[in-house]
């Protein structure tokens, strides 16, 4: 632990734990498409090529079910296999053997075997890549039984959850924006192999007057906002679930029954999206009685990603938005 | 839980392997005969996809394994799953929704897997375990460990992009996988006939760089002899072989097929050509096992079946408790 | 050697439970093959042909031809040479009647064992945690409705302060008026009550008309009803001394924590309908926590009384000091709103109260 004041971007972060667990464990190795000499289309896996070796860091044809499948059987049989799919668009294309297969193993088989398999793949919008290059996909996976869903906001996060995504004995699908790959987190990025268990989340900071229920990219468009409010007296709750599934509820609930108002936000469609499962649960739970307001979402619009830029700001959550609404919440209700 | 080893070698090496062969082809049969009779009378439930008439595949195939070989299996895996040395009552446990069942009653017909054989499972989804086995023989690659990953897939399978993907994978890396086609004529209603337009579907092959070899489907003897070989280039690190059995299942798809597609005459030709008195007949002629031998093996395999189904029945039905806790494997500190 | 074997009606798919026989293809007696047709069944409308399982002799026919027979049950009885694999656990089939007597009594396998009945687990309804709801009639956040049991507060007794007229928290938990609320109350109703002394004993006279309208929000209302004050200026006057007033000023009553308050909108028919539409909101919002803006505390020339939120249909009409006409709005049935207006006869005739509603009618 010589720095502790390591501002990595979150593409150095993932990197950095993937070269951890490479040397740790033997049996853990990355394929996917232009991932080895061109060190992945986002640059994530960078030169992770040159520090092991083609048959650990293995460049794959345009293929992605086949890829995907082949892990499945490589991660039955002792493997522990990372995949990068480009973007996370093109999983459609390995759809079954994820959610049929890698998801339904263990269960389907009694336990018999089991699928250490990590899946990781960028989403969101804001590169002007259009619709089949920018959806946040994080409820696709989290409906399927099986499948363990993480979605870190920083590179500190993204670090020590994919460390244990690896070591998990289960499918996990990992899921990072791709505006936040470039740019550095506000913490530091502890060296070494420090660890976040899944199924943890994240109360990033503390506040009385809302719950603000924040995933991926949204984090820090949060984070900001109530900074912002802070200034004006409204004081703020962020908490940032990063594992979609298993989801941690405890701290949301006790955070709701401190503010009583609940803000959730999140860049994919509303419709079906995660975080109308947060607000099923406060609405199932003790913590609903505690609620002195209507609860609100922010998500994006129920379309495809549009191209041009002021067309897809206009589909996703903006931070005026989201100031907007907090304020608004806190504002109106007492 | 005891694993009968299996034996490797040629049918008509010796006495012993001509038996193995034997027993094993009665044992598929008489297990899906079996099944049959037990999903008639309405005491199994679900649906079920029988493999009589299929026998020689699996068993050529799996004489060529060595028990740490892997194999991926179909819907119609019962076969399969029994060849590779599967324990027959917890086959039937699962088919019976009982605990002691291969998955706990989790999985049924469909889902049988079984690790102590390398059966990394049967699989309900049309070509979902051709990438798994290339897979399989990648790790096998990575770890140097020598074995062999065998898929075995229906021709139906081989119109799924999954065999295409898997296919050009297996080639390009040289993988230790064998591409078991079981070319039974009909993908559910429609034949091969109307869903490839060329007459040897081991012609894939070459698209893929991958030898492709047809052989009687029906005859375990030339199964066997096509396996070997594939085997020995697997394990030669010279990469995957396709291998097509051409055979037929006499039973319709499933319960519920009325048989509209093919003519009876069609049925009652393939079986003439019934692959248990063909392996018989060529036993006999070889002075390997006399008739008492044989009849003596068919009386074993059915009160193998009997005992497995008697045993199966008698078990603990399984129950609802710990269903959530069984999605995911435990994560150990 | 022969073995008697029950051919039984087949399960044909998952859901099946009975069949039908359509025919017998044999008779009693005859030699069959393995694979021969023995009957014909039929279910959910698809036919199927069982064949016999192996070579021998059809005993008997047990079945009637057109009648249902569950799935397990035999329909024929058949000699066989060979020995055909046949399992009966003697117990209960799930979903199936016990096995009629003629199987019991045959002696195939012995394979007979009891079936273990496959235990359903109870299912328990899953319990709600819902707050204890006072009444449906008013919106309160859970947190009031909750803290209204707790304390065994009616909630019908609350002013609502929050958005849509909900409850909020705040307005349980300051049920009881401060005294500066109270003092402030108090001055309120004196004043609303000197005025309407004021104009007791003024000749007046009241028209309803029922009338369905596509807006029917109060913004629209309002400036629908300034129009036809500004079309008719006679009834626009001071009701202090007949002068024709300079502008039209709309009155609205809106419930506070410190009793009436009534903010007045001037020439609301002038602004566009957003605009308008805006400010009632946000004018609204603030008069329900006590605050109107300075500029609208005066200059009103006609009141506006929304009764809709209590669901009333009317209320005694009552003209306010210095104004010549009064309009009130209340629920009427259909989806129709009751429109009441109310005039000074002393400066306007019957006809011109009637006019003017008709007006307003079809205005809207």
């Amino acid at each position: 632990m010589s720095t502790d004041n390591r501002m990595l971007t979150m593409a150095e972060a993932l990197r950095e734990a993937m070269g951890i667990a490479m040397d740790e464990r033997p049996e853990v190795f990355i394929l996917g498409e232009d991932i080895g000499i061109y060190g992945g289309a986002f640059g994530v896996t960078g030169d992770l090529y040159h520090r092991f070796s083609p048959e650990r860091v293995i460049d794959t044809p345009i293929s992605e079910l086949g890829i995907v499948g082949a892990a499945v059987g490589a991660a039955l049989s002792g493997m522990r296999p990372i995949v990068e799919i480009q973007f996370s668009d093109f999983t459609a294309q390995a759809m079954d053997q994820i959610a049929n297969q890698a998801a339904k193993i263990h269960f389907m088989l009694g336990g018999a075997l089991h699928v250490p398999l990590v899946l990781r793949t960028p989403q969101g919008s804001g590169t002007g890549a259009a619709a089949q290059h920018s959806q946040n996909l994080e409820t696709w996976f989290a409906n399927v039984p099986g499948l363990k869903v993480v979605v870190p906001s920083n590179p500190a996060d993204a670090k020590g959850l994919l460390l244990s995504a690896i070591d998990d004995p289960n499918p996990v699908i990992f899921l990072e924006h791709k505006l936040l790959y470039k740019i550095p987190g506000r913490d530091p990025v502890p060296e070494g192999a420090i660890r976040i268990p899944l199924g943890v989340s994240k109360v990033v900071r503390e506040g009385k007057d809302l719950t603000l229920v924040a995933t991926g990219i949204m984090v820090n468009k949060s984070f900001e906002v109530a900074e912002k409010l802070a200034a004006e007296g409204i004081s703020i709750t962020l908490i940032d679930p990063r594992t979609i599934s298993p989801l941690d509820m405890n701290p949301i609930f006790e955070s709701v029954e401190k503010t009583g108002r609940l803000l959730v936000v999140q860049e994919g469609p509303s419709h079906g999206g995660f975080i109308n499962e947060v607000i099923a649960r406060v609405s199932e739970s003790s913590s609903f009685g505690s609620l002195i307001a209507p609860i609100k979402r922010l998500a994006g619009m129920n379309i495809p990603i549009p191209y041009a830029p002021q067309l897809e700001k206009a589909a996703v959550p903006q931070i005026e938005d989201i100031e907007v609404a907090a304020r608004e919440l806190v504002k109106s209700w007492r | 839980m005891t694993v009968e080893r299996l034996l490797m070698g040629h049918p008509l090496s010796s006495p012993d392997h001509a038996r193995h062969a034997l027993l094993y082809m009665y044992r598929i049969r008489k297990f899906e005969e079996a099944v049959e009779d037990l999903f008639g009378r309405g005491m199994m439930h679900g649906t079920m996809h029988l493999s009589i008439g299929q026998e020689a595949g699996p068993t050529g195939m799996c004489l060529a394994l060595k028990l740490e070989d892997q194999i991926t299996s179909t819907h119609r895996g019962h076969g399969h799953c029994i060849a590779k040395g599967a324990d027959l009552t917890r086959m039937m446990a699962e088919l019976l929704g009982k605990e002691i069942g291969y998955c706990g009653g989790r999985g049924g017909s469909m889902h049988i897997a079984d690790a102590e054989t390398g059966n990394l499972g049967a699989n309900g989804v049309v070509g979902g375990g051709i990438p798994i086995a290339v897979g399989a023989a990648l790790a096998s690659k990575l770890q140097k460990k020598g074995t062999v990953a065998v898929s075995f897939f229906g021709d139906g399978a081989m119109n799924e992009g999954a065999f295409h993907e898997a296919a050009n994978l297996a080639a390009i890396w040289k993988l230790p996988v064998i591409l078991f086609c079981e070319n039974n004529k009909y993908g559910m209603s429609s034949s091969t006939e109307t869903a490839f337009a060329i007459d040897r579907l081991a012609d894939r092959g070459l698209g893929y760089g991958i030898p492709g070899v047809t052989v009687d489907g029906n005859d375990v003897v030339a199964v066997y002899e096509a396996c070997e070989a594939a085997v020995a280039r697997a394990r030669n690190g010279e990469g995957p072989t396709l291998i097509e059995t051409v055979t037929y299942r006499w039973k319709g798809h499933s319960r519920s097929d009325k048989n509209l597609y093919r003519t009876k005459e069609e049925i009652e030709e393939w079986k003439h050509l019934d692959p248990i008195p063909n392996f018989i007949s060529k036993v006999l002629a070889a002075g390997i096992l006399n008739q008492e031998e044989i009849d003596a093996i068919a009386k074993m395999a059915q009160d193998q079946i009997i005992e497995a189904v008697n045993n199966a029945a008698q078990a603990k039905s399984a129950v609802p408790d710990g269903l959530l806790e069984a999605v995911f494997k435990a994560v150990s500190a | 050697m022969s073995f008697r074997y029950p051919v039984v009606m087949p399960k044909m798919s998952m859901t099946m439970e009975t069949g039908e026989l359509i025919d017998y293809h044999v008779k009693v007696g005859d030699r069959v093959s393995s694979g021969d047709v023995l009957f014909e069944v039929m279910t959910d409308k698809i036919d199927m042909e069982v064949e016999s399982p192996a070579d021998g002799v059809v005993e008997q026919l047990i079945g009637e031809v057109g009648a249902t027979v569950d799935i397990g049950k035999p329909v024929l009885i058949l000699l066989t040479d060979t020995e055909v694999m046949a399992f009966d656990f003697g117990g209960e089939p799930a979903q199936l009647p016990p096995a009629p007597a003629i199987v019991e009594a045959l002696p195939v396998i012995e394979a007979v064992v009891a079936v273990p009945q496959i235990s359903v687990p109870e299912v328990t309804a899953p319990v709600a945690v819902a707050p204890v709801i006072v009444s449906h009639t008013y919106k309160a956040v859970p947190k009031a409705r909750v803290a209204a049991a707790e304390t065994g507060i009616d909630l019908r007794t609350i002013v609502p302060t929050g958005p849509d007229r909900t409850i909020m928290y705040s307005d349980v938990i300051n049920r009881h008026p401060t005294e500066e609320q109270l003092k402030r109350q108090a001055a309120n109703r004196a004043l609303i009550a000197r005025g309407i002394e004021m104009t007791q004993n003024i000749p007046q006279a009241s028209f309803t008309r029922s009338v369905t309208v596509s807006d029917s929000g109060l913004p629209h209302l309002m400036s629908a009803w300034a129009r036809v004050l500004r079309s008719r200026p006679e009834l626009n006057v001071s009701g202090k001394d007949g002068s024709l007033n300079p502008q039209v000023g709309v009155a609205t009553i809106i419930e506070s924590k410190y009793g009436s308050a009534l903010p007045v909108y001037k020439d609301p028919d002038l602004l566009d309908m957003k605009t308008l539409s805006e400010l009632v909101s946000t004018t609204s919002t603030a008069a329900r926590h006590g605050k109107v803006p300075l500029a609208m505390l005066s200059g009103a020339t006609t009141t506006v009384f929304d009764l809709r939120s209590y669901q009333m249909t009317s209320t005694t009409p009552r003209l306010f000091p210095h104004q010549v006409t009064a309009l009130t709005i209340g629920e009427s049935s259909g989806g129709a709103i009751a429109v009441s207006l109310t005039i000074d006869l002393r400066y306007c005739d019957f006809y011109d109260g009637a006019g003017a509603l008709d007006l307003l009618v079809k205005t809207l």
